[in-house]
């Protein structure tokens, strides 16, 4: 029964009006970040920094690192907020429009229908993740006629490196993998929040404002020595996958620390959803 | 088949139900009357472990529905006043989908509850095509899927046209009768209480006012109505010399137990009113029920 209401819930998801139109309004983003890239300035100013360093610009402007400069921009842009909405949505939404009290009259436990929704929820992410992964490195290699190599330039994480064509394949994969694992920690502080009693729009709302404060706060170099406390310094760990050599411990405390958190937000959820009254 | 025993629930400062106990028998239609806002949807919210009572305890078929949900809902289905469904879906893809949060989806089941309820032209559409009547008889599919022994209906006939009202009347004397489901219906409506229900509840402010057989209740006793052309003395006058116990709105009182019609009508021609009408009337629910709500304002007063 379990994976049946998991097939139901994802049908639920992936059947909505909104579902199509979030995807179609990546894409839109998507196009719209290429052709920007594609101005002179943004041109000159990536010609400049590989030149500089003694690279071929030619080589890496192509598919590859079009794409990850089209994920870096859409993640920033669009991408919590969207996810924040659907996990927002995913328990308060129901709650909003009563069908949560219809389920709620079957003998189905509290417990397990939360768990059924968060997993929903967190395959839904997920493969809007990987989604935004592919069809980035589409559009580039699309437009440029081929992956070309791969260049990856983070100052904060004092990030530069430049991947063959096979390796950027490899590192580009590896990362939008760990992208889509490390927006879980979105998922899961949205659907904190749609659990407790308040609509939808405000537990995207309540995630986007603990978000921004996050990565306000880390920004302040008051906090610098605070750093590991933050989600943004964690959920940055997808870009740390493409350091020369990748210090994989760090990425796993990241991980780590986010699943811990990711339950905390669960356990919270959970609490307020199973201690709540649903009346008309 | 239903117990609530000493049931009381807060909303903050409300109190909206107020240490309730009542039985509710198996196999008949049992009425829940009672104003908005009388404590008839949060007893309803109870019943199905929506909402925690603060104090008591609630069982269906014997079993605690805070001890074991599960196996207390087993066998209930019910709807609300406003049902709800995934409108971007289809009616029996909305059916398939609320059956298998408690059990596996028996399509042949799904036909029966469908053609029972009538919807089977329109089963395929999408919920957002259907009607209020048209969503409220998918709700009652939904509510029949799981073979249910007891069904709990709330409000089922708010915002239905008078036409749609008659068709769930029908049906639901006709789940009581040929599918011998034990029926909890909640309304405000009297006129469809009165229909369906003569073992009923009245809720006011959150207390029980009444249980039982209203029918039953001064069953013995007459009403009549009374129009002369100073209906006030008149009233008063036939109060005080006995002969009838009480008058409610629009002139209907109770005679007193030894009184009869011929004796009102000497008296108020005695007494020189204009006699305009006089007559025997059958007693409504209506009657019933706002006697039972004055009599407690008035102890309350």
């Amino acid at each position: 029964m379990f994976a049946t209401q998991l097939k139901n819930e994802l049908l639920k998801l992936f059947a909505r009006k909104r579902t199509h139109i979030g995807f179609g309004a990546f894409l839109v983003v998507q196009l719209l970040i290429l052709a920007m890239l594609q101005l002179p300035k943004a041109k000159r100013a990536f010609s400049d920094l590989l030149t500089s360093n003694g690279y071929l610009p030619a080589e890496y402007y192509a598919g590859l690192t079009l794409g990850l400069l089209i994920i870096v921009f859409t993640i920033s842009l669009l991408g919590g907020l969207y996810v924040a909405l659907v996990g927002g949505d995913v328990v308060a939404k129901e709650v909003e429009d009563g069908t949560m009290r219809m389920i709620l009259s079957r003998p189905i436990s509290r417990l397990r229908l939360l768990t059924v929704k968060w997993i929903a929820c967190a395959i839904y992410s997920f493969t809007l993740m990987i989604f935004l992964g592919v069809t980035s490195l589409l559009a580039g290699t699309i437009y440029r006629h081929g992956f070309g190599k791969l260049f990856v330039f983070v100052p904060q994480e004092s990030i530069f490196s430049v991947f063959s064509t096979g390796e950027g394949l490899w590192r580009y994969a590896r990362a939008v993998l760990v992208l889509g694992v490390v927006t879980q920690i979105i998922t899961a502080l949205a659907f904190m929040f749609s659990c407790c009693k308040m609509k939808p729009a405000a537990a995207t709302i309540l995630t986007l404002s603990v978000l921004f404060v996050d990565f306000v706060l880390r920004n302040i170099p008051y906090f610098a020595s605070f750093q590991k406390y933050f989600i943004s310094y964690h959920t940055a760990c997808w870009a740390r996958t493409f350091a020369d050599v990748v210090a994989w411990s760090s990425i796993a405390e990241s991980l780590v620390y986010l699943g811990a958190l990711g339950a905390t937000f669960w356990i919270v959820g959970a609490m307020a959803f199973c201690a709540r009254d649903f009346k008309s | 088949m239903i117990s609530l025993d000493a049931v009381t629930k807060r909303f903050g400062a409300r109190l909206a139900v107020d240490n309730v106990s009542l039985t509710v028998p198996r196999g008949g239609i049992f009425g829940l009357l009672g104003h908005n806002g009388a404590g008839k949807s949060t007893s309803i919210g109870m019943l199905l472990g929506q909402v925690a009572p603060d104090a008591g305890t609630v069982s269906i078929a014997g079993v605690d529905v805070f001890a074991d949900r599960q196996r207390a809902l087993a066998k209930v289905g019910a709807i609300f006043e406003t049902p709800a469904f995934y409108d971007y879906l289809t009616g029996w893809r909305n059916l398939r989908l609320f059956c298998e949060y408690s059990a596996p989806f028996d399509a042949e089941r799904g036909r029966e509850v469908v053609k029972l309820v009538g919807l089977e032209k329109r089963i395929i559409d999408r919920v957002a095509t259907y009607s209020h009547g048209m969503r409220q008889r998918l709700a009652l599919a939904q509510a029949l899927m799981p073979k249910p022994e007891l069904l709990i209906l709330d409000e089922p006939s708010e915002g239905l046209d008078p036409e749609g009202i008659h068709e769930m009347r029908n049906l639901i004397l006709r789940l009581n009768r040929e599918w011998g489901l034990t029926i909890l219906f909640s309304s405000h409506l009297l006129s469809e209480v009165q229909q369906l229900c003569s073992e009923l509840a009245v809720m006011h402010e959150g207390k029980l006012l009444f249980v039982g057989n209203w029918r039953e209740l001064d069953a013995d006793r007459q009403w009549v109505r009374v129009q002369v052309d100073r209906q006030a003395d008149a009233e008063r006058g036939l109060t005080g010399a006995g002969l009838v116990d009480l008058f409610e709105y629009d002139g209907r009182g109770r005679l007193a137990p030894t009184a009869t019609v011929p004796q009102v009508a000497s008296w108020l021609v005695a007494q020189g009113f204009a006699v305009q009408a006089l007559h025997p009337v059958e007693r409504t629910l209506e009657d019933f029920y706002l006697e039972t709500i004055h009599v407690r304002d008035a102890v309350k007063k």
